[in-house]
C-alpha cells in the first residue's frame, strides 16, 4: 500500500509531491482503459478537425448531402434534410458538432464521465453514420474497404461497446471481451472484418482500375511523400486491381476468422489486422487530414485500435464473478482503473 | 486555410484567460509561499500570450523572431529538466513525462512561429495570422497535434485523482516556524520540494508563523494544461 502510494505520487508529478493526489483513488490504467484513452484521443482529434474553415462552408453540407445518392429514400431523405439544415446554418451547426466531439473525447478521458461519454459516442456515431456517411455507402454500392467502408464512424460505436467499463466484467482472453463476453466480441469482429472482405469483392473495389482510381485519387493535395506513395500504389493497383482486390478479400477473411483461433493464431490474426489497417490508412490518404478538409482520420486507426483490443492477453482478464485482483501494472484495483 | 475569425478570437480568449490565471498563480505562490509549479505557470503565461497573438494578429506583443527565441529556450530548459530527472536528480515536477510534455509544447510553439514566418516571407495570406495551408512541414504539424492531444487525454485521465483545494487545506498540518532550517535552501515536508514550493523569506528564515502551506489548485493547473493543449492542437490543425 505504501509503495502504491509512493508510485502514485511519483506518477502525479509535483501535485503528488505536496500531497495533492488522492492516492487511495488513483489506479494506473489497465489495457482496456488505455484503449479507451486512445479512443478519446481520436474523438478529440475529430472535434478539432471539425473546427477547420472548410467545415463552416457550404462545401461541408454539400459533401454530406452527396452521401444520399444511391440510397433508398427512407435513408436518403433524412440525409438531404439534415444537409439542408447545415447549409442554412453552417456556423452554428458545425460549432455544435465540433463541441460535441471534443466533449466526447474529454468525457471519455475524464473518469467520472467516461460512461456518459461512451454512451453519447454511440448515439452520435450512429447518427453520423446515417446522416453524415450515408450508412458508409453500404446500400448504394460505393462502399470499399479502401474508402473507409463500412463507415469509419460505426467503428467508434463498436469500440465504445466493446470497451465499455461494465460493473461486472466477464472473463475474456482479450480486453474487448470483458464487457460483452468473448463470444459476442468475436462475432462482432467476424461481422466487421467479414463485411470488409465481402465489400472487397464488389465492383466498387474489384472492377478493373477501380481500386487504383480510388487510391490514386487520394493523392491530390497531399504532402509529397504521401502523394508519391498513393500515386505509386494507385499505379500498381490500376494494373493489378481485380487480383489485388481478391487478395485483399482473402486477407480480410483470414483476419475475420482469426479471432476464433487458439492464442498463437489469434495473435497472428491481430498482427495481420494491424498491417491491413496500416495499408488501408495509407490508401485512404490518412483520411485526407494532410490535404486539408479531412473530418476524421478515417477507418485505418480505428481498425488498428480494434485489433489491439483483441490482442490476446497474458492471462484471462478477470474471473467471471467480476472480483477485482489486487492492483498490478495492468490490472485495476478499482473500477476507476478501467 | 485560416479558420473563422470568431473562432480565432474564441480560442485567443481562452488562452488569455489561462495566461492571466497562471500569472495570478505565480503572484500568489510568490507572495503567500504556497506550493505551485512556478516554471509551468510561467511557461503557460508566455504560451498564452504568444498563442493569442498568433491566432489574432492584433494581439501580437513581441517583435518578429522573439517568440522563437523564447520557446527554443523553453524547450531546452524543460528538456534539461527531463534529462536531470532521468538521471535521478529530483526536480519540481516530479517525473520526466511532466517535463517532456512541456518540451513538446514549447517545440510545437516554436514550429508554429517558424512555419508562420516561412509563409509570411513567401508572401502568404496573413488574414488570421495562421499559415494558410502552407506550413513548412504539415506532417510534422499533424504529428505534433497527435502528441499534444495525447497529453491532453492523459492529463484529463488524471484529473479526478487530484484533490480539491478544500481537501488539501484540511489535510495540511500546521507547520511550526523554525529558525535557520531554510538557510541552506531546504524546505519542510509540508512545503514540498525545491524552488517554487514555500521558499524561505528574505531573511533566510522559514516563513515565520506561516502555518498552512495549501497548494494552489492542482485541478485548475491541469485544466490549464488541457486548454492550452487543445488550443495548440487547433492551431496546428489549421496549418495542415
Amino acid at each position: 500500500m505504501a509503495s502504491q502510494a509512493a508510485d502514485a505520487r511519483a506518477r502525479a508529478g509535483w501535485p503528488g509531491g505536496i500531497g495533492a493526489v488522492r492516492e487511495e483513488s488513483w489506479t494506473a490504467p489497465d489495457v482496456r482503459r488505455r484503449l479507451q484513452l486512445v479512443l478519446a484521443g481520436i474523438w478529440l482529434l475529430d472535434g478539432v478537425l471539425q473546427f477547420q474553415a472548410f467545415m463552416f462552408s457550404k462545401g461541408f453540407s454539400q459533401m454530406l448531402g452527396a452521401t444520399a445518392a444511391g440510397n433508398p429514400a427512407v435513408v436518403a431523405d433524412p440525409i438531404s434534410w439534415s444537409a439542408k439544415i447545415i447549409a442554412d446554418h453552417p456556423t452554428a451547426t458545425d460549432a455544435i458538432f465540433a463541441l460535441i466531439q471534443v466533449a466526447i473525447g474529454l468525457g471519455i478521458a475524464w473518469r467520472p464521465a467516461r460512461k456518459l461519454a461512451l454512451g453519447a459516442s454511440v448515439v452520435w456515431a450512429l447518427a453520423v453514420w446515417w446522416l453524415g456517411e450515408g450508412l458508409g455507402g453500404v446500400l448504394n454500392g460505393a462502399a470499399s474497404p479502401v474508402n473507409g467502408a463500412p463507415g469509419a464512424v460505426i467503428i467508434y460505436a463498436l469500440l465504445a461497446v466493446l470497451l465499455w467499463p461494465g460493473r461486472q466484467d466477464r472473463a475474456a482472453p482479450f480486453a474487448a471481451g470483458r464487457f460483452t463476453g468473448a463470444t459476442v466480441a468475436r462475432l462482432l469482429w467476424l461481422v466487421l472484418w467479414g463485411s470488409l472482405a465481402y465489400l472487397a469483392l464488389l465492383p466498387a473495389t474489384r472492377a478493373p482500375k477501380a481500386l487504383g482510381a480510388l487510391v490514386a485519387g487520394m493523392a491530390s493535395g497531399q504532402p509529397g511523400w504521401l502523394a508519391g506513395l498513393d500515386d505509386h500504389l494507385g499505379a500498381f493497383l490500376t494494373g493489378n486491381g481485380p487480383a489485388m482486390a481478391v487478395v485483399l478479400a482473402i486477407v480480410l477473411a483470414v483476419v475475420a476468422v482469426s479471432a476464433f483461433l487458439p492464442r498463437p493464431g489469434a495473435r497472428a490474426g491481430v498482427m495481420l489486422a494491424l498491417a491491413t489497417a496500416a495499408f488501408l490508412w495509407l490508401a485512404e490518404g490518412l483520411g485526407g487530414m494532410l490535404a486539408g478538409g479531412g473530418t476524421d482520420p478515417n477507418s485505418g486507426p480505428l481498425l488498428a485500435l480494434l485489433a489491439l483490443a483483441f490482442w490476446p492477453l497474458a492471462s484471462a482478464a478477470l474471473p467471471a464473478t467480476g472480483q477485482q485482483k489486487p492492483a498490478t501494472a495492468t490490472q485495476p484495483a478499482s473500477p476507476e482503473g478501467t | 486555410m485560416g479558420g473563422p475569425s470568431w473562432l480565432a478570437w474564441t480560442f485567443a480568449s481562452v488562452v488569455i484567460v489561462v495566461a492571466a490565471y497562471c500569472l495570478t498563480r505565480l503572484l500568489v505562490s510568490w507572495r503567500q509561499h504556497r506550493p505551485s509549479d512556478r516554471r509551468v505557470d510561467a511557461i503557460h503565461v508566455l504560451m498564452g500570450v504568444a498563442m493569442a497573438g498568433m491566432l489574432v494578429p492584433r494581439l501580437r506583443v513581441f517583435w518578429a523572431g522573439g517568440w522563437e527565441v523564447v520557446f527554443a529556450i523553453g524547450a531546452a530548459w524543460f528538456g534539461w529538466l527531463a534529462i536531470r530527472e532521468f538521471r535521478g536528480r529530483a526536480t519540481v515536477g516530479g517525473r520526466p513525462g511532466h517535463h517532456l510534455q512541456h518540451v513538446l509544447a514549447c517545440g510545437a510553439m516554436l514550429y508554429m512561429f517558424l512555419a508562420a514566418a516561412t509563409v509570411a516571407k513567401a508572401g502568404g495570406s496573413a488574414m488570421s495570422g495562421m499559415a494558410a495551408g502552407a506550413a513548412h512541414a504539415p506532417t510534422l504539424a499533424l504529428v505534433l497535434a497527435f502528441a499534444l492531444f495525447g497529453y491532453v487525454i492523459w492529463t484529463a485521465d488524471r484529473l479526478s485523482s487530484l484533490a480539491p483545494v478544500a481537501a488539501l487545506a484540511a489535510r495540511v498540518a500546521p507547520v511550526p516556524a523554525f529558525a535557520g532550517a531554510a538557510a541552506g535552501g531546504g524546505a519542510s515536508p509540508a512545503t514540498g520540494g525545491e524552488d517554487g514550493h514555500g521558499t524561505p523569506g528574505d531573511d533566510g528564515q522559514a516563513p515565520a508563523a506561516h502555518v498552512r502551506q495549501v497548494p494552489l489548485s492542482p485541478r485548475l493547473a491541469a485544466c490549464c494544461e488541457i486548454a492550452m493543449g487543445v488550443t495548440m492542437g487547433y492551431a496546428l490543425i489549421l496549418m495542415l
